[in-house]
């Protein structure tokens, strides 16, 4: 397993007025052996950065690298494997699941090599071998959801990419899929970029997590440190936000201000300065003050700051004390 | 396509009269030519140009070469060009078709570009451009019909491998590393075959035809050969001697070609949209205590008893997805419907607002929905009592707007239907109504269509669609799974609100039993098609059942152990078709015992508390109420020293007061029609 590493990533699709930068200059690494959880509201651009390092979009700018050399040919980015989200999507209804998995082995093999391959695949995702001749429809959300991992797995690869695997199954079978990637991440020592716009699911399952906003890494940090002393306002805003047991939604939180835009701005026409300034419960719609947040872009610098925070007061806050 | 689909085209009498015909013509094709061949070359110079007789049912031509036989034995060629064009056709059309699949962007985009081109050239002129190309003669007629049809179906191709390669099944391919070919091969063209098959079958009918065409024009087939369209070209000189010559290879034109091309028609049918075959549900089943009227429970808004939701099964007989459920919801009061997709909870909700699918069978020994019993009476009806007082909130509000009608028109809609208001007033109110639940700029949005309306801003406007009259049931179906967190908290604080402040009744159905845990007051538990326990929100860490208290553990919340795994439900939920004897959870429940065999009933467990198990759990689960840290109660630790920053007026904008129009004269319904 290796490391992957993005440089400045950029992609922008269309062009003139539709023009919209769905990636913008994102650096972020993946350290080898270890999982990194990528959370954010859906449009922020987490589907396309996935997209973007296994080569399904084109990138406008920037580098991604494996230990440190550039992806550049499709046998290169090969070493990366995508999970997509729905499981009900992502295979081929055409084709038995054993041949879906076959497909993505890598080299020639004689066929008793590639079934025997198949089965150990099979049984590593906790499915009975002997369901490689049974078609997609036969099976249930969580089961093809493990094939699919059996089908990244089966191409070798040195990163698993996985976006939203979970959100298109149910709670019950959510547990089981969550189990078995922690399994094989600890089995295999995967490297791995797990995306989700679910805060509990990214944190069971990573080491370091990345908050991600309009198509910009606003936050980055050992899961611990980001989630118990998160840096920036959107993170926090989205711990609000997560429901809870016992938690009434009468509480306010300080997001409910009503004088703060309820939702995100559209992609294509990102406000100037900080691009959460529209919600930012301690920026300039509740502290006319801080002038600063409309007029100056808090990305520059952001990485001086801690967790790499993309917020011009990420330093004013005083340490969180113990609990 | 699967045998099943291929069966039922044939079962459709249209689709078995086409195939029973397709079959007497292929019979003939090959047989007529060796039987009689020879015969229909036969000249006979003593029966020149003659009518029909005994010896020659259809008369002779010029030569006294039989008629009838000469046309039985044209079949084979007749068919077989029109075949050989059509695999030209086929084979050119697949070829270009997925051309710019297998090439890169920009020459992918250049065949598409050509191929549309050729398109919008006529077919016919093109035919007759490759018929001089070709030169005069079967073969080139043969290869200008079959590349005249050839962009067409390049487009069809187009069309169709364009949608699969979008699926995510073909990405996970490429991603795999599988080649472009193999792509193609593999992934691309199966998955569109049947749009094909019916396509190349309603082609060759139509080749059929243009053969015919060019051949009496004599542009086809060059004697001594013969196919239909020549005998019908010789037959037409001599029309009035002898009707018969041209009758009959027209009749055979006519009745090969629509072969073929009804063929293709019902095989579509069959492909595309499944007709749906309504059954006459059980007598057994008909609601007779359906029509019950009961005043017990006045402040009830919803109370249903025993309801059963019923499909025909495939293989005969019905299945039930929700399959006995009680439920009563008072006036006011929040109910939340958690359960593993499948168990039924959208059905029930879609019964009880009457909005169930055509096929379904509904029944109860009791429903009633603000204060009207629905099941027995007409739809029109139904729609007249149920339409202002029941809202629906779907998950998909994209599904539920129409896409071409502008939202405050649509919205508008509902209240000039319901209550006869004139245009403006409706206007002005849904305008308001969009304020209400807080859309920026509701003005400039009422004028926008649903398309320009992101996820969250759509399912507010749903919401505002339920407030255009005065609901006392708002169903809420997953309103906020495809929505994120911040927004999901604002869409459920503003169902909160409303029912605050309307009073209604709202039941949230959502899959997430945490949400519906900070919205409800009370939650019911659905499994397998029935409710297996209700008891108040504040007891969910006291749940009872297996199922619900499995349910619970299986959520990660941020206090989750990351080293333990977390808990999940061995198995899958049964199948409606294949319920199990007595506990339908009993499969997948570590306490059960032959006590299960027998399907417990719904019982008190504790006050406000029922559930339907016989070994009802009593241990306090460990659902770390109120001690997440990191969870949403942490907020004065997470805003740090500054301090959570305070809203400046607490609550205040949520949502604008909804107006009660009886009371409120600045009401824009007053203005508009009666109140
Ligand atoms: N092929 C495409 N063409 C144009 N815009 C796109 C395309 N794919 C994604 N986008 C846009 O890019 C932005 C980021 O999308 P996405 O990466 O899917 O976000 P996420 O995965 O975080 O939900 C969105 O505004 C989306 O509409
Ligand atoms: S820079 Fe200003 S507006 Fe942006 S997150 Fe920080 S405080 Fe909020
Ligand atoms: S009745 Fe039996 S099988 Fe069903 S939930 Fe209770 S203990 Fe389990
Ligand atoms: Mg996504």
């Amino acid at each position: 397993m290796r490391e992957l590493s993005f440089e400045g990533t950029t992609v922008r699709f269309g062009t003139g007025r539709s023009a919209l930068t769905a990636v913008d200059g994102v650096d972020l690494t993946v350290p080898a052996g270890s999982v990194v959880g990528l959370v954010g509201e859906s449009g922020s651009g987490k589907s396309t950065l996935a997209k973007a390092a296994v080569g399904l979009v084109p990138t406008t700018g920037g580098e991604i690298r494996l230990d440190g050399a550039p992806l550049r040919t499709s046998r290169d980015r090969r070493k990366l494997q995508l999970v997509f989200q729905d499981p009900h999507a992502s295979l081929d209804p055409r084709m038995t699941i054993g041949e879906s998995i076959a497909e993505a082995l890598p080299g020639r093999r004689r066929r008793a090599a590639r079934t025997a391959e198949v089965a150990r695949l099979l049984e590593l995702v906790g499915l009975d071998p002997a369901r490689a001749r049974s078609l997609p429809s036969g099976l249930s959300g969580g089961q093809r959801q493990r094939v699919a991992l059996a089908r990244a797995l089966a191409a070798e690869p040195e990163v698993v990419l996985a976006d939203e695997i979970t959100s298109a199954l149910d709670v019950s079978v959510q547990g089981s899929v969550l189990n078995l990637v922690r399994d094989l991440q600890r089995q295999l020592g995967l490297t791995m970029l797990f995306i989700s716009h679910n805060l509990s699911v990214v944190r069971y399952v990573s080491d370091v997590i990345a908050v991600m906003y309009l198509g910009r890494i606003v936050e980055a940090g050992p899961a611990d440190a980001v989630l118990s002393a998160p840096r920036h306002p959107y993170t926090r805003t989205l711990l609000d936000a997560a429901p809870a047991f016992g938690v009434a939604l009468d509480d306010p939180v300080p997001a409910d201000d009503p004088r703060l835009d309820a939702e995100a701005p559209s992609p294509h026409d990102p406000p100037p300065g900080c691009r959460f300034h529209r919600r930012c419960p301690i920026g300039p719609l509740t502290r006319p003050e801080r002038t600063i947040c409309a007029e100056t872009d808090p990305q520059p610098g952001a990485a001086d700051r801690p967790h790499r925070a993309a917020c011009h007061f990420a330093t004013d806050l005083m340490e969180v004390p113990a609990p | 396509m699967g045998r099943d689909q291929w069966r039922a085209a044939l079962r459709n009498p249209v689709g078995a009269v086409a195939a029973g015909l397709l079959v007497v013509l292929a019979i003939l094709a090959v047989v007529a030519p060796i039987l009689w061949g020879d015969a229909a070359e036969e000249t006979d110079p003593a029966a020149l140009s003659q009518g029909s007789t005994s010896e020659h049912p259809l008369g002779t031509d010029a030569l006294g070469r039989d008629i009838m036989l000469r046309v039985l034995v044209a079949t084979r060629y007749s068919l077989g060009l029109a075949l050989l064009a059509t695999a030209i056709c086929v084979v050119a059309g697949v070829l270009l078709g997925v051309l710019p699949a297998v090439l890169g962007r920009r020459a992918g985009r250049l065949v598409t570009a050509a191929v549309n081109l050729a398109v919008a050239f006529p077919g016919l002129l093109l035919a007759l451009f490759f018929a001089v190309i070709f030169g005069v003669g079967a073969r080139g007629a043969v290869l200008a019909i079959g590349l005249a049809g050839a962009p067409s179906f390049a487009r069809l191709v187009q069309t169709n491998v364009a949608a699969v390669a979008g699926r995510d099944y073909v990405a996970a391919a490429r991603v795999a590393g599988v080649g472009r070919f193999r792509l193609v091969a593999r992934h691309l063209l199966p998955n569109i075959g049947e749009p094909l098959v019916v396509n190349a079958t309603v082609m060759a009918g139509t080749a059929l035809l243009a053969f015919a065409g060019l051949s009496f024009l004599g542009l086809g087939v060059q004697p001594p050969a013969y196919d239909w369209g020549r005998l019908l070209g010789e037959g037409l000189d001599r029309i009035y001697i002898n009707p018969a010559a041209a009758l009959a290879p027209g009749v055979a034109v006519v009745v090969a070609g629509l072969a073929f091309t009804l063929l293709g028609e019902s095989i579509a049918q069959v492909v595309g949209v499944r007709a749906v075959r309504r059954r006459r549900p059980p007598a057994a089943d008909e609601p007779a205590a359906a029509l019950a009227r009961a005043a017990a429970e006045p402040d009830a808004v919803l109370v249903a008893d025993d309801l059963r939701v019923g499909f025909p099964a495939p293989g005969g007989g019905w299945t039930h997805p929700v399959d006995g459920v009680g439920l009563t919801v008072r006036r006011g009061e929040t109910v939340g419907i958690v359960g593993e997709s499948g168990s039924g909870k959208s059905l029930t909700a879609l019964a009880v607002a009457q909005l169930a699918p055509d096929s379904a069978h509904v029944t109860a020994q009791r429903l009633e929905v603000a204060g009207v019993a629905p099941l027995g009476r007409a739809d029109a009806e139904v729609r007249e009592l149920l339409g202002t007082k029941v809202a629906m909130v779907f998950q998909d509000p994209m599904t539920s707007f129409n896409p071409s009608m502008r939202v405050g028109r649509q919205l508008a809609e509902v209240t000039r239907v319901h209550e006869r208001q004139g245009r403006r007033a409706a206007l002005a109110r849904a305008v308001d109504r969009l304020r209400t639940v807080r859309v920026p700029a509701p003005e400039r949005r009422a004028h926008q269509y649903p398309h320009e309306f992101s996820g969250g801003m759509r399912q507010r406007a749903m919401i505002a669609m339920g407030l255009m009259s005065t609901p006392e049931l708002i169903i809420a179906d997953e309103p906020t799974t495809a929505l994120d967190v911040t927004v999901q908290r604002q869409v459920l604080r503003l169902l909160e609100d409303v029912q605050a402040e309307t009073g209604a009744a709202v039941v949230l159905i959502s899959h997430d039993i945490a949400v519906v845990g900070q919205l409800c007051e009370r939650v019911v538990v659905m499994y397998a098609g029935r409710v297996v326990e209700e008891l108040p929100v504040g007891r969910l860490g006291a749940a009872a059942h297996p199922y619900t208290r499995a349910l619970l553990a299986s959520v990660p919340d941020l206090a989750t152990d990351r080293d333990r795994p977390l808990a999940t439900i061995p198995g899958r939920p049964p199948d409606p078709a294949d319920r199990p004897e007595g506990c339908a959870f009993a499969p997948r429940c570590e306490f059960a015992d032959d006590a299960c065999r027998v399907r417990p009933g719904l019982a008190a467990v504790a006050p406000d508390q029922r559930a339907a198990c016989w070994h009802p759990r009593t241990q306090p689960l460990d659902l770390a109420l109120d001690a997440v840290p990191g969870g949403s109660c942490d907020t004065d630790r997470r805003w740090g020293a500054e301090g959570p920053p305070e809203p400046s007026v607490q609550g205040v904008g949520r949502l604008e007061r909804v107006r009660d129009p009886l009371h409120d004269p600045t009401s824009d319904r007053g203005a508009g029609g009666q109140a």
